[in-house]
């Protein structure tokens, strides 16, 4: 890469001092004069009707302000894809565990949770359903959704169509992809490997829990101060479903407690909303306590993945075939989209000629899923780490070897038609296992058994959202850029402004970020899919040379060249190749470093950056865009497994990863690092249990475990690298990084666990109690088969 | 029935007419208006709610008001001094320790009281007095680097 003067260098976060010091301002934490606190009363079943709801002893408590249900508010229809949702359920069926059935407001947070009990609902219980497998059949235990093929489709009109199956009436989505045959590819294969896995519903568990507070203007305008993952979508959704248009909503979030894409499509906005409508505009906070978040926060889909592969002997795919079932919980919400954003996993870095997928979103009595890290994408490569591991043992190679000898390369075409360009797993793969010394057996010491063990991931960040940039030039000479994401910890602000400072040829401190306020910044899709530091990037660049083409019509006249002659640097207009000879930008301002830039007004640059989407063909899938860039990555650890316990600890791990270019390369670090932390959580530690009566078992800190500092490896052993592979339409050649860090660690630890002790265990968590199990089952097919040899 | 309390917070003398279920981190919140301290789970698990109580690091959610009754209370708020920031507080900035910064305050008290009392821990004691603060961000690493640097500095 040239030699840029902030671009590619690990210069400080912009956001880093406000937060140290208390004053980075989250919506957790917003208040209002008068405000009231609105609390949701949730149902106790999995599945039933609501016979009738008595609000009328939580209305008499001193200091309940409102009492609102389906009863009296407006019908408020939500949904990604189906309006599948009200925030009140229009049919009077509770579909899970904690589904809301009503809501109020009072004075105090104390009164409001003493009348949300008040309020008295009495049910007719219907059967449920929880396995997503026993969903997914033509004659399930129970049906979610019986009206599902009469719901209004939202993006009918935009060509997205409904894909369900007659057969099935618990699935909601089908994605298809088709390429070669499969049964030809399976004939000629040398082996063939098949096997189900399964990861389970795992949490966020992001730091700061949904929390929203809204008011309305006196001219009606509705104000939102929220968690909400994407001020403009939010703005968008919120305002479709009160009958608002975006210019009577305001959406305001600075900064995020962390997302990872579990925030998003209106969780607490839809009751604070409703309640501040009925308490005549006034300020009501609804804010979810860590419980509330874990069951009704959204959590991770689970996913179960069958696949089929056909091999040579020398390890190349020859077929690949997978059926996935993606379940939903009781609303599809945004987790519909996983259906098909989890198939581009396993198209990511392996070719094969012969492809079939199906996808398939499963509705179930459970809490409602969400994206998270990843969208699907560590679900199903999950399964697909698995097996090439299984594959290279069965034929005798190196679990390395055989995925080289897979590997996509540049110019080729995905098993969904789009050509690969920008690659760089190979080189992670090198860089890997060259660090943990992939070829060096690790050494045994004590009665723990070691192994090492490596995966890949990749995630594609997905086509047909925009992003966008205002860019002001101020008459000091400073830039101010407005941008349509929202930084919820990945370092969004940063990137923009190094982008915009090395575009100026100004110091970081010259440059000014706004995000996170509907009111003045651009439309934007939201933070998600790692989608931001190639498409604002690009929004921002363009911004920046759209300004800069203003300032130069003010200084062509004053310099006596011509525009294309002209560049920034250091707050001033200067004329290529001719030191000396430039204008100090203040100067092209009236009155000078005050005022306005003489004919333009303002300095203001702006621009809109989107990758289009290319439908793809409804029965094979194929299109020649429907990723704007993949990002890649391999993982290699090295564990230590106690067979008298049960018991797994990463000893080392190393993560290199391709984002393309590194815009910030210690904040790629800093990621790769979280996605060790969640990652190590994923593989050994995580899943929220649901009884067999829908309740969510472990919905607090205490009996759902996420890793601690005590949980990681030491410093020294946890190595975080780069292998860039810059993308042709990326700005400054950077992609995406945010979702693939944490994808194959789960993997890399089973194929190592498998190589220390011989046990493979293809559903997550790893638990203990799963490996004990294993090993007796191992220990007693050895005995078995030996005493089958022995008896000749 | 509200108890008239009396505390110090950053060195600062205040009086609040408190019920007797309240709890520190709501005080603090609502009536003296410092909301550098964070809520995660309000049931003492995460850490993100650690201040200090004369010294000792405590989860504000798990402390009633009243017993802050003449205590001494340093919240992120308090930590820098005449504008220049705590060795740890630059160490977290420098070190790249922060990314979505909700658990940053919570981390940085407990890394002060660490280092008030133990001011040469070795990664593994600084990981042990962290094993009450979670980080979904961060994976800690940064997080150890920088309280190890700040102690270097800190040292000198």
């Amino acid at each position: 890469m040239a030699d840029f003067s902030v671009v590619g260098k690990g210069v400080p976060r912009v956001d880093s001092l406000e937060k140290v010091t208390g004053k980075a301002e989250f919506p957790i934490t917003f208040r209002l004069p008068h405000m009231l606190h609105g609390k949701v009363v949730r149902s106790p079943h999995p599945h039933a009707r609501i016979i009738s709801i008595d609000t009328s002893k939580a209305e008499r408590l001193p200091g309940v302000k409102v009492v609102v249900t389906a009863k009296n508010t407006p019908r408020i229809r939500l949904g990604a894809l189906y309006r599948d949702r009200d925030a009140f359920p229009p049919d009077l069926t509770v579909r899970y565990v904690g589904d809301a059935v009503a809501a109020v407001a009072a004075e105090t947070e104390d009164i409001a949770e003493e009348a949300a009990v008040l309020v008295k609902v009495k049910y007719e219980e219907l059967p449920a359903v929880f396995d997503t497998e026993e969903a997914f059949r033509t004659d399930p235990p129970a049906v979610v959704h019986p009206e599902l093929a009469n719901y209004e489709c939202r993006f009918e009109r935009m060509g997205i169509r409904r894909r369900l199956d007659p057969e099935r009436p618990n699935v909601c989505d089908h994605f298809k992809v088709r390429q070669g045959d499969v049964g030809k590819g399976f004939q000629e294969a040398d082996l063939i490997v098949e096997n189900r896995y399964f990861t389970p519903r795992i949490q966020h568990c992001q730091l700061e829990p949904c929390a929203s507070v809204a008011w309305f203007e006196s001219d009606g305008t509705l104000r939102l101060v929220t968690t909400g993952q994407g001020a403009h979508v939010t703005q968008a959704e919120i305002g479709e479903a009160f009958n608002l248009p975006p210019s009577k909503v305001r959406v305001e979030c600075h900064y995020l407690g962390g997302a990872f894409g579990g925030k998003g499509r209106n969780i607490t906005e839809p009751y604070a909303v409703l309640l501040s409508m009925k308490a005549g505009g006034r300020p009501v906070r609804v804010c979810f306590t860590r419980d509330e978040h874990f069951v009704c926060g959204r959590s991770r889909v689970p996913v179960v993945t069958y696949i089929k592969d056909g091999v040579k002997r020398d390890g190349t795919i020859v077929a690949r075939e997978l059926r996935i079932l993606v379940d939903m919980g009781a609303y599809a919400d945004s987790a519909i989209m996983i259906v098909r954003a989890c198939a581009f996993g396993p198209m990511g870095i392996y070719k094969t000629a012969n492809f079939k997928l199906d996808s398939y979103g499963v509705y179930t009595n459970t809490p409602m899923s969400a994206p998270f890290r990843g969208f699907g994408n560590a679900e199903t490569l999950w399964a697909v780490e698995n097996q090439m591991d299984m594959i290279a043992e069965k034929l005798g190679l190196d679990a390395v070897e055989v995925r080289k000898r897979n590997f996509l390369k540049d110019g080729e075409r995905y098993a969904f038609g789009q050509i690969v360009r920008s690659i760089g797993i190979e080189e992670c793969l090198d860089k890997a296992q060259k660090w943990i010394e992939w070829d060096k057996k690790p050494v045994q010491e004590g009665s723990w058994k070691r192994g090492k063990g490596i995966a890949l991931g990749c995630k594609g960040t997905q086509t047909g959202f925009p992003s966008s940039a205002l860019v002001k030039v101020h008459p000091d000479g400073s830039v101010e850029v407005r941008h349509s994401s929202q930084e919820i910890g990945m370092g969004v602000d940063t990137v923009v402004a190094q982008i915009a400072a090395e575009s100026f040829g100004i110091s970081m401190d010259s440059v000014r970020v706004v995000s996170g306020d509907t009111a003045t910044c651009p439309y934007g899709y939201a933070p998600v899919s790692s989608r931001e530091t190639f498409h604002m990037g690009n929004a921002v660049l363009a911004a920046c040379e759209d300004a800069k083409r203003e300032l130069f019509e003010v200084a062509s006249p004053k310099l006596g060249v011509p525009i294309e002659l002209l560049e920034t640097r250091d707050r001033k207009v200067c004329v290529k190749g001719q030191p000396g000879k430039e204008v100090r930008i203040p100067l092209l301002f009236r009155p000078p470093g005050v005022g306005y830039a003489l004919a333009k007004c303002e300095i203001i640059g702006k621009s809109t950056f989107e990758v289009p989407l290319i439908p793809e063909d409804p029965e094979t899938g194929q299109s020649e865009r429907q990723v704007s860039s993949y990002g890649y990555g391999a993982q290699a650890v090295e564990v230590a497994v106690d067979v008298e316990t049960g018991e797994v600890r990463v000893l080392r791990s190393v993560g290199c990863f391709d984002g393309g270019t590194a815009i910030n390369p210690k904040m790629c670090e800093t990621q790769i690092e979280g996605g060790v932390g969640m990652g190590i959580g994923a593989a050994l530690y995580e899943e929220l249990l649901i009884s067999e009566k829908g309740e969510t078992l472990n919905p607090n800190f205490r009996d759902y475990k996420i890793p601690t500092a005590e949980d990681m490896p030491n410093n020294a052993n946890v190595v975080a690298m780069l292998a860039p592979a810059p993308h042709p339409e990326g700005p400054f050649g950077a992609k995406g990084l945010g979702e693939q860090v944490m994808i194959p660690y789960a993997p890399a630890v089973s194929n190592a666990i498998y190589n220390a002790v011989g046990v493979r265990i293809k559903e997550l968590p790893i638990t203990p109690d799963k490996i004990l199990k294993a090993l007796k089952e191992k220990k007693k097919h050895f005995h078995i088969s030996q005493l089958g040899k022995g008896s000749s | 029935m509200k108890q008239l309390i009396e505390f110090r917070v950053n060195g600062e003398r205040y009086e609040a007419a408190v019920e007797p279920n309240r709890t520190l981190l709501e005080v603090l919140w609502e009536d003296l208006g410092l909301t550098g301290t964070k809520m995660g789970c309000n049931s003492g698990e995460c850490g993100a709610c650690t201040v200090l109580l004369d010294g000792m690091a405590v989860c504000s959610c798990l402390t009633l008001a009243v017993e802050a009754q003449g205590k001494d209370i340093l919240s992120i708020e308090g930590l820098s001094s005449n504008g220049k920031l705590h060795p740890v507080q630059q160490a977290f900035i420098d070190h790249h320790a922060v990314q979505c910064g909700y658990c940053t305050p919570g981390m940085i008290m407990s890394a002060k009281a660490l280092l008030d009392k133990n001011p040469d821990p070795t990664e593994d004691e600084v990981r042990s007095a962290l094993q009450g603060n979670l980080c979904r961000c961060t994976g800690y690493v940064k997080i150890v680097e920088a309280i190890l640097a700040a102690k270097e500095k800190m040292k000198v």
